[in-house]
């Protein structure tokens, strides 16, 4: 099993929902996040004063799925989330040991 | 000298002996008590009346009134009649002689008249230099004369204003008097009138209720019944300490005590003992009277408006009866609790509650007055939410909007709301209110936004009515916008403010969508978000209306995250608004031009109009209504260079200037300079400018000299000086250094500290200038000037205030590019040191 994460542009993570459940992947955790990768924020001037914008908002997709579809589902978020833009965001993807089931104990295979 | 008949002064003194002989009687049996006063209050009465009789009408009607403690018909032997006399209008000759005739015999029999002689006009205006009478005449009962005129000064006289000063000053004068006695009713020779317990002190009681709550003399510490024998009691104790010293006599000495014990039958076989019996029934009725005056101002309600009180659990009508009879008076008891920072009690609430069902929408605000109050309730501050809910829970906010009673209790079933949509709504203005006094270091940017916005009320009312549509189950923005509409017309909100409403709820989810779900960072995107809201102040607004409605879905929804990204949006936004509109000008086929034309009025050629409006900025057509815009058209006509069209509007306390001229160097600092030198407040204002030199210049001020109110001909006026400076006959700046120099101007260190930017790449056409600086007088002349001096054309420029901010940005250009770096350098610097006060 792997563990996929991805950081995403806000606007994007309808589409890389809609593409993962091309796949049958609807199990997901979405969160807010905020941060900054070569992007590094900008200055944004308001009234003009500068404000320094250094951590972006972002959304984190969390996904984890047999060894098997890993693979097609990186390209899925890769392909939705993509804008070729600056600040498209990354895809870290992590092995996965184990896995239960909180409801019943059981293991996942 | 009398100007009577011979007889009747001796006609009037046999009366009067008379009845002084008969109180005479009963005060020296110890009966000269409440009853036997009233006797003789109605024997002078009866002799007053003769009087007046004999004395022969004026021209104007008079009417006779008593006063005070004659008024109450608690007449003493010594005590002075006191009297007014009215006069339905001015008192000529024939009044004169009526006095004479009336008061002359009065005075020759030794009687000793306390009279007040005035015209009704006389009461119009409160009087504040004279409390004892204002308290006197609450008293007033009509003796002889025109009764007609005697109610009209009742009306006149009894207004919650009067009502609230009497008894703010009756306070103040029982503070003094009780200083007199050091706060002590336990006096061995006391003041049976003016003493802490005695005869004024129970009056003060009876006041304090009847202008507060008659019925806190029934819920008091001590049975109503008690304070009639302590009442009773005094007056028969003062009415022998005039019969036995034979004057004006108050203090029951330890001589006079002998003798009033003996009189009023205490038993006791020495005159000490009788003396100690008298005394102790004194301090008994004094302990009950000072008891009740305290309970009552500690507890009696201080009147805050017609009918409403507010007392300690918060505003109360003080006549249940009246209040269920005027349901136009409910709103302001809720505006009252505010203001207060109160509830409005649970009995008020019930009130309404039992009797709103009886009302249509239209009759809690029946007139323009009473709607433009419910307008100002809306103003968002602390309390406000609180009051919403106790008229919903009352049910009148129900009634007053049946739109909002289809949402009540509503369950929208998703994954995220929380609440009913009624609770929802509410929720939304508690958010908004809190945002508005927040201390929240991280919301303080949305705070200053909310500070910007000139009618803060007109986002609470979309609010209010943004989700009623939400009684369907499919789309609902729309439906909101159908019932909304409906209410606003009800309540007959202006046209400018119903349509931003209508937007607002229209549109109160398009920041969340394009903020979470659109890439906010396609200028494109920013670009057609602005182009849907036109101006600052929707998009104010709608920044607004989004944190508060998302905030108000369930505690965690609002995230910090989704703060930021509504917060970027804004900025971006407000950036493409006020730096960028000037990129895009009005074209032939322009959307809304059309409609411009089709609604045009006969005298406005369609080709006048496509001439005026070619080459201004698009956001030319969104800032203004159409009936502007014909104006503007009208002023274009026929302009010649020096020539200077003027039109001048007042709406409120608003005034609107519109200038159309042809460009040239320093004109608008010389608008700006005559402006400022006739001492107006410049308050917001666009100057725009076409690519064939037209120059529209819009200002709104106040007149806080209130130089045009004062001066009939004041418009004229500007118009001749502005037309003097733009064609160079006269000099502003002469014109503005008195001013400048006067102290009421004084400057002084700014507030606020100046901002200053200069930005070359926001437009493609202008360099632009930012510039916050605390707002002051002659500003935007002292800016402009310096920006005409280094050689630059102003070609556009929209004017703010928030509150003691000015917020401005000029469009810019030199020879006719954007400057170059050095260029901005030199001039920004300019600009600071000018708003620093250095230059």
């Amino acid at each position: 099993m792997k563990l996929i994460k991805s950081i995403v542009r806000p606007n994007k993570v309808d589409e890389v929902k809609d593409a993962l459940a091309k796949l049958n992947i609807s199990g997901m955790t979405v969160t807010e996040v905020r941060g900054h990768g070569k992007q590094k924020g900008h200055t944004a001037i308001y009234r003009g004063k500068e404000y320094n914008v250094s951590l972006l908002p972002k959304m984190e997709v969390e996904i984890v799925v047999n060894d098997s579809l890993a693979d097609e589902a990186i390209k899925a978020i890769v392909e939705a989330a993509r804008t070729g833009e600056i600040g498209d965001g990354r895809v870290f993807v992590f092995p996965v040991l184990e896995s239960y089931r909180i409801r019943t104990g059981e293991k996942d295979a | 000298m009398s100007t009577t008949q011979p007889g009747a002064g001796s006609a009037i003194k046999v009366a009067l002996d008379a009845a002084r002989e008969a109180l005479r009687g009963d005060v020296a049996r110890g009966a000269g008590g409440r009853a036997a006063l009233e006797q003789h209050a109605d024997r002078v009465d009866a002799l007053l009346r003769a009087l007046y009789a004999e004395a022969g009408g004026p021209e104007r009607a008079v009417a006779i009134i008593a006063l005070g403690g004659y008024g109450r018909r608690h007449l003493c032997l010594h005590s002075d009649i006191d009297l007014l006399l009215l006069f339905d209008g001015r008192i000529g000759p024939s009044e004169e002689r009526f006095l004479r005739a009336f008061l002359h015999p009065l005075w020759d029999v030794g009687v000793v008249v306390g009279h007040q002689v005035r015209e009704l006009d006389e009461f119009a205006d409160l009087e504040t230099d004279n409390p004892e009478f204002l308290l006197a005449l609450l008293d007033a009962r009509l003796v002889a004369g025109a009764a007609g005129l005697f109610e009209r000064l009742g009306a006149m006289f009894h207004t919650a204003a009067t009502h609230a000063y009497i008894l703010q000053s009756l306070l103040a004068l029982i503070e003094e008097r009780h200083a007199r006695f050091n706060a002590t009713l336990y006096q061995l020779e006391p003041d049976v009138k003016e003493a802490p317990g005695a005869l004024r002190d129970l009056m003060a009681a009876r006041t304090i209720a009847a202008m507060t709550d008659p019925l806190l003399l029934q819920r008091g510490p001590a049975d109503p019944g008690r304070l009639e024998e302590a009442e009773d009691f005094l007056l028969r104790v003062r009415s022998l300490l005039h019969l036995e010293a034979e004057r004006n006599q108050n203090v029951l000495s330890h001589e006079l005590q002998e003798r009033t014990a003996e009189v009023l039958g205490y038993p006791g076989a020495e005159p000490r003992q009788r003396v100690e019996r008298l005394m102790s029934d004194y301090f008994r009725h004094a302990r009950t009277v000072s008891r009740m005056l305290e309970w009552i101002r500690r507890t009696a309600p201080t009147p805050v408006g017609s009918n409403l009180g507010l007392s300690r659990d918060g505003i109360r009508f003080l006549d249940p009866v009246q209040a269920a009879r005027t349901p136009s008076s409910w709103i302001a008891a809720f505006q009252a609790a505010i203001d207060a920072g109160a509830g409005v009690t649970d009995e008020a609430l019930s009130c309404i509650q039992q009797h709103v069902a009886r009302y249509r929408p239209e009759d809690f605000t029946p007139e323009p007055r009473d709607r433009t109050a419910f307008l100002r309730l809306l103003k968002p501050r602390p309390g406000l939410y609180a009051r919403l809910s106790q008229m919903h829970d009352c049910g009148l906010l129900g009634r007053l909007f049946p739109e909002f009673e289809a949402v009540s209790w509503r369950v929208v079933r998703d994954f995220y709301h929380k609440y009913t949509v009624d609770e929802h709504t509410l929720l939304t203005i508690r958010n908004f209110e809190r945002l508005v006094s927040t201390q929240e270091p991280n919301r303080e940017r949305f705070k200053t936004v909310a500070a910007g916005l000139p009618s803060p009320e007109l986002l609470v009312l979309a609010l209010l009515l943004h989700d009623v549509g939400k009684w369907r189950d499919d789309e609902h923005a729309l439906e909101s916008v159908r019932m909304a509409a409906e209410a606003l017309d009800r309540l007959q909100v202006p046209f400018d403010a119903r349509d931003t409403v209508l937007f607002l709820i229209r549109n109160h989810l398009q920041m969340s969508l394009v903020a979470f779900r659109r890439d906010t960072e396609d200028p494109g995107i920013v670009k057609e978000f602005g182009r849907l809201l036109g101006t600052e102040d929707r998009l104010k607004m709608l920044c607004l209306m989004t944190l508060a409605d998302i905030e108000a879905v369930s505690p965690d929804t609002l995230t910090p995250w989704k703060e930021e990204l509504i917060w970027r949006l804004y900025v971006d936004t407000y950036n493409d608004l006020t730096q960028r509109y000037a990129d895009e000008l009005i074209e032939r086929n322009q959307a809304g031009l059309l409609e411009l034309q089709l609604g045009r009025p006969d005298d406005l050629p369609e080709a006048e109009i496509t001439r005026f409006l070619e080459g201004l900025p698009k956001r030319y057509l969104q800032l203004f209504p159409r009936e502007a815009i014909y104006r503007h058209v009208r002023l274009a006509r026929n302009i010649g260079s020096d020539e200077v069209h003027v039109s001048l509007e007042q709406n409120d306390a608003v005034w609107t200037l519109s200038v159309v001229t042809l460009d040239k160097p320093f004109l608008f600092s010389n608008i700006c300079g005559v402006l400022s030198s006739f001492g107006m407040n410049i308050l917001r204002g666009q100057a725009l400018t076409n690519p064939n030199g037209l120059v529209l210049d819009v200002f709104q001020f106040t007149d806080d000299e209130r130089f045009l109110e004062l001066n009939v001909d004041a418009g004229v006026q500007v118009l001749h000086v502005l037309q003097d400076v733009v064609s160079g006959c006269a000099d502003v700046t002469a014109l503005l250094r008195g001013r400048e120099q006067s102290v009421l101007h004084s400057r002084g260190a700014p507030r606020v500290v100046p901002v200053v930017r200069a930005d070359n790449d926001a437009s493609e056409r202008y360099t632009i200038v930012d510039i916050v600086a605390g707002n002051a007088l002659g500003l935007l002349y002292r800016i402009s000037r310096v920006i005409s001096r280094h050689g630059c054309s102003v070609e556009l420029v929209l004017i703010s205030t928030e509150g003691e901010r000015a917020i401005d940005v000029f469009h810019i250009t030199k020879a006719g590019v954007k400057l170059t770096e050095a260029e901005q350098r030199a001039l920004t610097s300019d600009l600071q040191s000018t708003l620093e006060g250095i230059l």
